[in-house]
């Protein structure tokens, strides 16, 4: 029998206007992964946020090593050995990985700090962890899985007891996953308490050991991982059963509707060529770095390309800048919603209605108000984004709810070729099929679809063609019927013969 | 929809609780004012407070609409100059004020022009590009008289009819018993407000201010927003430029000194956040008020100069500091739950 290191009771939490929180009871053992599910907005971040002392309960109860802890500061929670890895990486760019791992509780020598002993720790704690970082690089430079390594060690260095992870995976590849997996194990076999929040299900079995679901605000059931399948877990997130997880549509293939020629645009993407027919929805796969979003940025206009040629039902349209593309009905839903796909100080309803104001204004370039609420209403009903109003701003609907909004702006609008970057990333289970279904949608309406993706799942079970890319290259192309994960990642590491000299 | 009073349903709008905020604090200063001197509210001194305001309103918006697209306008004050140092040589040369006026109006839009370019063509930072036309403009406004303040501007007998007609326009003259000064701030005001909110370009300013990157991908031509926000603001200051040729009835070198930081002062009081993307130009009126009203009502509490400066300081850093405190204690997720 292990003991319970964190126990909270009868948990609520208020914010003006919304229950967050309605007695969840959650708790943790020394030694376990504890999985924390739920869909956006379910109350899982607030949860945590509570138990690491970013925000204050209004009723409950919080125990910490059989401790009552009235109330909870960050302080506290430092002290006692609670440790949070935010779903967005926390790093100064531009200091170093030990400075970073020591910010705020820099050694100190006769009142200077200790940079030799603070490097010394910090390689000491990354090499506990098995991580080949020099403490004396600068942060920004390292790859972002690298960082979240970072980030982890962080968390050590305070000798952290309860591991707070949200969605740590969502920006990895599957062998940094791997990675992050055997670190995982190797801090609970040392006795850490992990809390894991991820909406990817399929890495659950690979080191979960008990499960806690949330729904609206509520506790709704937990157990032991292995007592639960798949099917019922997503049910109890859910509160109904989604039958079909990557829902498929086959539509009658028609004429081109969307064609590149030979695109260059730098040394990620080389010589790219692709059609995309009416009634197809097609996926780009690859791993991370093969070129993937900078293809669809290219072609997007939103980074400079070389040279290539893009057509649209036949005609070759030139394409500078974004705008070009709007134009022409070519539209771009980027990867990153917080750097490129929203302004999180204004409203959603803006928000929405930015790419579309030629649309909803007059000659005069009056915005017709009635348009713009009809516009964005209409967008957070087809894709049921969970708001207030439309007047709230962006930056305070949760993660899936934002990436919701940036897909929502895009179909807004008259396009004739969506192409879509990672649209499903840090969303739950319901509402990637949402967004599995409006883009089946989409191509019933003949509109061009393209996605890219890094779940492979996902890509195999959505798309009706996958075009796999490796270094600024297409390696390949394979039909629904002949896709499977070891063929395309067969194709994905197709890496061209590097000779040197 | 359920239907809400119209102020509560103002106030749920983007930013309006801050207006609201600093609404009744300009009242409580006037009712603080009047207290300690009654004749703060006599009917010469509020006329005066008004015509007072109206140069700060106009500065106010000028600088709001740079803030709002996440950059700041330094040469506010040296086109002020440049406007008021042109217009008034062109005048004492004996040129119609009119077209004196347009001849200076097509100058200050150059200042937008180039520091739009500047910022937005060439990614100057917008504080180093707007201290060159700054300096540059404090420069010119010393040159175009050989570095000295013009003398009267309706000496010459040929137009001094027409300079006189023009000064009562600008500034002298009445209308319903308000100073034309006040309704031309108003007019900019009611114009600029609508194409604020409005107007694709206004919404094209903010999505600038508040994500540049994203709005690029939106479709938003970065460069023609970023420069009629610089447009907008060397536009107005020139409206004040001309004024103060009016009210002076010469050209001063010196006119509009530190006027940007004014702007700054207005906008910021108002709700405007020097980060970008946030802020209502009727926040920036408040401001503004704010701002005059504290000037006229120390200078009849008979504060010294020094005092009123020391006021002011720390009343723009408290009106900010209230406005992040409010702020942070608001929920993060709203939809943490739906209703």
């Amino acid at each position: 029998m292990q003991d319970y290191i964190v126990q909270m009771n009868q948990i609520c939490k208020s914010f003006p206007g919304v229950k967050a929180l309605e007695n969840v009871s959650f708790d943790l053992k020394a030694g376990e992964v504890m999985a924390l599910l739920g869909e956006n907005g379910a109350g899982k971040s607030t949860l945590v946020k509570i138990l690491s002392g970013v925000y204050t309960k209004d009723k409950g109860e919080i125990t910490v090593f059989n401790e009552l802890i009235h109330n909870m500061t960050q302080k506290i929670a430092n002290e006692k050995g609670i440790a949070i890895i935010h779903q967005e990486l926390n790093m100064c760019q531009h200091l170093t990985v030990a400075q970073n791992i020591f910010l705020g509780r820099e050694p100190v020598k006769y009142g200077l700090i200790d940079n030799k002993r603070m490097n010394k720790d910090s390689r000491a704690i990354l090499e506990k962890l098995g991580v080949s970082i020099d403490p004396e690089t600068i942060t920004g430079s390292l790859q972002v899985s690298k960082q979240q390594m970072v980030e982890i060690a962080k968390a050590l260095s305070i000798d952290a007891k309860v591991l707070i992870m949200d969605e740590p995976t969502s920006a990895l590849t599957s062998r940094e996953i791997d990675e992050l997996f055997n670190i995982i194990r190797n801090l609970k076999s040392s006795g850490c308490g992990i809390v894991y929040i991820s909406h990817r299900l399929e890495e659950l079995t690979n080191i979960a050991d008990r499960v806690t679901i949330m729904r609206d605000g509520q506790f709704i059931t937990s157990g032991s991982y292995k007592d639960f399948t798949m099917d019922q877990i997503i049910a109890h997130m859910v509160g109904r059963e989604i039958k079909e997880k990557y829902p498929h549509v086959d539509c009658e293939v028609g004429e081109v509707v969307f064609e590149v020629k030979n695109i260059n645009a730098g040394r990620m993407v080389r010589n790219v060529s692709f059609n995309i027919r009416k009634g197809e929805l097609v996926g780009i796969a690859g791993l991370m770095g093969a070129g993937r979003t900078e293809t669809t940025r290219a072609i997007f206009g939103a980074d400079p390309k070389e040279n290539g040629q893009i057509f649209l039902n036949g005609k070759e349209i030139k394409i500078n800048n974004p705008k070009n593309a709007i134009a022409a009905g070519i539209v771009l839903a980027p990867e990153n919603r917080k750097t490129d796909g929203l302004c999180i100080k204004l409203p959603v309803r803006e928000n929405i209605s930015l790419p579309n104001l030629d649309i909803i204004s007059n000659k005069a370039g009056v915005v017709k108000l009635k348009n713009d609420y009809k516009m964005s209403e209409k967008a957070v009903q087809d894709i049921n984004i969970k708001l207030p109003t439309v007047d709230v701003n962006a930056e305070n609907l949760s993660g899936g709810n934002q990436q919701k909004v940036v897909v929502g702006k895009w179909l807004s609008g008259n396009s004739k070729m969506v192409m879509f970057d990672e649209p499903t990333r840090g969303i739950d289970v319901a509402a990637k099929v949402e967004i599995y279904h409006l883009m089946n949608k989409l191509k019933r309406e003949g509109i061009g679809c393209l996605f890219v993706s890094s779940e492979l799942p996902e890509i195999i079970g959505v798309a009706d063609r996958i075009i796999v890319m490796c270094d600024g290259r297409i390696t390949g192309e394979l039909s629904r019927n002949e896709a499977t994960q070891e063929k395309v990642l067969t194709l994905a590491t197709r890496f061209e013969n590097k000779i040197s000299n | 929809m359920e239907k809400n009073g119209l102020l509560k349903r103002q106030l749920s709008k983007q930013g309006m609780r801050q207006v609201f905020t600093v609404t009744c604090g300009l009242i409580a200063l006037c009712i603080a004012f009047g207290i300690i001197n009654p004749l703060f509210f006599s009917q010469r001194n509020i006329s005066n407070l008004l015509r007072q305001i109206a140069p700060i309103i106009l500065i106010g918006i000028a600088q709001s609409f740079v803030l709002i697209t996440g950059n700041i306008d330094l040469s506010i004050g040296s086109v002020v100059g440049v406007s008021t140092m042109m217009s008034a040589t062109l005048m004492t040369k004996g040129m119609n004020p009119w077209l004196a006026a347009f001849f200076t109006l097509l100058v200050s839009l150059l200042f937008g022009l180039v520091n739009g370019y500047l910022v937005a063509g060439f990614k100057l930072p917008p504080f180093i590009a707007t201290l060159g036309t700054m300096t540059i403009g404090r420069g010119i406004a010393q040159i175009v008289n050989n570095n000295y303040n013009t003398g009267a501007i309706n000496t010459i007998e040929k137009t001094a009819e027409a300079v006189d007609r023009f000064r009562n326009f600008f500034y002298y003259g009445k209308f319903l018993g308000i100073y034309n000064g006040v309704w031309i701030a108003l007019a900019v005001f009611i114009v600029f407000n609508f194409i604020l909110n409005r107007t694709k370009s206004g919404r094209y300013l903010y999505a600038l201010g508040s994500n540049p990157e994203a709005a690029r991908l939106s479709g938003v031509n970065v460069l023609k927003t970023t420069t009629i926000a610089y447009l907008v603001s060397a536009f107005c200051s020139y409206l004040v430029g001309i004024t103060q040729c009016c009210s002076a009835g010469m050209g001063a070198m010196d006119a509009g000194n530190s006027y940007e930081m004014y702007g700054v002062a207005a906008s910021v009081m108002g709700g405007v956040s020097t980060l970008g993307g946030t802020g209502k130009l009727i926040g920036t009126v408040v401001g503004a008020c704010i701002w005059s009203v504290l000037q006229n009502g120390l200078q009849f509490a008979n504060a010294p100069v020094a005092i009123r400066n020391i006021v002011i300081g720390i009343i723009i850093i408290v009106a900010v500091l209230l406005d992040i405190i409010v702020r942070n204690r608001k929920p993060k997720l709203a939809d943490s739950k739906k209703q």
